[in-house]
């Protein structure tokens, strides 16, 4: 059964005030086109997580739509601090939102318990830091200690995530949800699996036959999505391998827009809240910049070699 | 700020090659951006051919054809001898034990080598709040030889950073054993915009080791906030050879990136 549907109505249907959400795509296909449809439905108190989140989250922030951060890290980048997170944390604007910091091995590894259905998974690093020693809303259950019952060693260990929903962007879907990468891949796999429910944004949806040519690159399967989106430039500013490059240009005027609440507020104005959907934003983009602009952004043809699966 | 010239180099550049001679052949490098992969890059080109790179985003040998702005950069992607995730690259890779080398910067650096990038002043209230963890925390744990980039002055330099995103020797020798970091692991050489410091692995400490070619022993200790020891071997930071330069230069950053590092400071 097809599960195609718009984003409006994906984030309307799958995403309730308080959820706990999975937002793919570390620095590589981050789900911009949700990110903005989130923000847009004036969506609150959500729970979010993802390894190295960006300009996405700072948004998210910056727009009040996040009660609780599980963290293990947050920037622009190339383009430095995230002045909405600085701005919650620092000053309370528009609230204080509360943290609980992980790393780039102890989040992904939580994500991958959870998609495996394990209660909690032992990892190497944390120990001796600070990041031991601050808890948030999770308290006690940040983390324990345990002398390993194989060795004695003194372990780590932390606890398995399961988010109410994932939101990932990817390369290509079926129309039930297949989904394939290909590039970086960060924590989306595990984080999607982890989810009770995936909301799979896509460049193009492919035929079941498509998928099948190539079925090594599929990271969730269609039993675990709820709703398929095309939404092609959807991970702009961001970029999607293969089709986008990332558009520094456009990541330095949200830098200078976040750097004031007023700049912050515009930004939302005219590139969330003025227009109605990914369509009109690119219609925007290319009213703002030219075509040219929107066109150089445009990935090369360069198909790898091909695969046979055949025996 | 205007840049010295030292010689026909600019201190950044300087900075790579210091970072350069840290790495042996058939070490496994994680990097992030800039410095981190132009030193490794040097090394590449020079000594260490067979030393390979990885990001934690997920990429080992990348080949890529610009510098990569981000451990994710889009250039990473296509010739890339392994493209995972992060468990890839972070749990197989790292946690397992198969990285020799990772490169860390800090806003703030102690002299056991432990590292700040959370926050300035009180956490729950902080002066300024800094990006976190990312994959600074598990590459300091668990890399053989953690190569750290800062800034020389009483500021980025700490007798005790005000939180310790990632444990260098924490308070002392045993301290990571203690806490159950793995043994053989820990900072090798801080690389500052002033020095080479090197640790003393019977306190710990960060001592100096070389001086670079504009400054001297007095001025190092003068900037560095905590009493700092001085190699009886004191001497001056080789600077870069020609070829080095040329590889630099002409190979892996073309456009001169690696100046922008002259306005955050690293002259």
């Amino acid at each position: 059964m097809s599960k195609v549907t718009t984003i409006n109505k994906a984030i309307s249907e799958h995403v309730k005030d308080g959820d706990f959400l999975f937002i793919g795509g570390y620095i590589c296909r981050t789900p911009y086109a949700a990110i903005h449809e989130i923000i847009r439905q004036g969506k609150k108190d959500l729970t979010v997580t993802r390894s190295n989140a960006a300009d996405d989250f700072d948004m998210l922030i910056g727009a009040g739509a996040v009660k609780r951060f599980i963290a293990t890290f947050l920037s622009l980048g190339f383009f430095g601090l995230g002045r909405c997170y600085r701005r919650s944390l620092e000053k309370g604007i528009p609230h204080k939102i509360e943290v609980e910091e992980y790393t780039n091995l102890s989040l992904p590894t939580m994500l991958m318990a959870g998609a495996m259905g394990m209660p909690f998974a032992p990892v190497r690093d944390m120990a001796g830091s600070d990041l031991m020693k601050v808890k948030s809303f999770m308290g006690d259950n940040k983390y324990k200690v345990i002398k390993s019952p194989f060795d004695g060693a003194t372990t780590v260990l932390v606890p398995a995530l399961n988010p109410d929903v994932a939101i990932i962007h990817v390369q290509q879907s079926d129309e039930t949800g297949n989904a394939q990468i290909w590039g970086i891949g960060g924590d989306c796999q595990y984080g999607a699996n982890a989810a009770k429910k995936v909301i799979v944004c896509c460049e193009r949806i492919v035929s079941r036959d498509v998928i099948g040519k190539d079925p090594s690159r599929t990271i969730v399967p269609d039993y675990k999505v709820a709703a398929v989106v095309e939404e092609p430039f959807g991970a702009h500013p961001g970029y999607t391998p293969g089709f986008y490059d990332t558009d520094f240009k456009f990541g330095n005027l949200y830098k200078t827009a976040s750097s004031t609440e007023d700049g912050f507020k515009r930004f939302l104005d005219e590139w969330v809240y003025g227009v109605k959907n990914r369509n009109e934003y690119i219609q925007h983009y290319i009213k703002s910049y030219g075509y040219s602009s929107f066109k150089k952004l445009e990935a090369e043809f360069d198909y790898g070699y091909p695969v046979s699966y055949s025996y | 700020m205007v840049a010295k010239q030292l010689d026909g180099y600019i201190k950044p550049e300087l900075m790579a090659c210091c970072g350069a001679r840290e790495i042996q052949e058939n070490d496994i490098v994680l990097v992030g951006t800039g410095f981190p992969t132009m030193a490794a890059n040097i090394a590449k080109h020079t000594h260490a051919p067979n030393a390979r790179l990885m990001q934690e985003s997920g990429v080992y040998d990348a080949r890529p054809k610009r510098p990569a702005l981000s451990v994710g950069d889009p250039c990473l992607n296509p010739g890339a001898a392994m493209i995972g995730g992060l468990m890839d690259i972070m749990g197989m890779g790292l946690q397992a034990g198969n990285v020799d080398v990772g490169f860390l910067s800090g806003s703030q650096v102690d002299k056991f080598g432990n590292i700040n990038t959370t926050c300035i002043g009180d956490y729950e209230n902080p002066k300024s709040r800094l990006p976190g963890s990312g994959g600074a925390n598990p590459i300091g744990s668990l890399v053989k030889r953690v190569l750290i980039i800062a800034l020389h002055d009483t500021r980025r330099l700490a007798e005790k950073v005000d939180f310790i995103t990632t444990p260098g020797y924490i308070d002392g020798p045993g301290a990571r054993e203690k806490h159950g970091l793995p043994p053989g692991t820990g900072p090798h050489v801080i690389i500052t915009n002033k020095a080479v410091m090197r640790f003393d692995k019977s306190t710990g400490e960060a001592y100096l080791d070389t001086y670079h070619p504009d400054t001297t022993v007095e001025e190092v200790v003068k900037n560095t906030p905590w009493d700092l020891k001085v190699s009886p071997d004191v001497r001056e930071t080789e600077p870069p050879t020609e070829f080095e330069l040329r590889v630099l230069r002409e190979v892996l950053d073309p456009k001169r990136m690696i100046s922008a590092y002259i306005s955050r400071g690293y002259v």
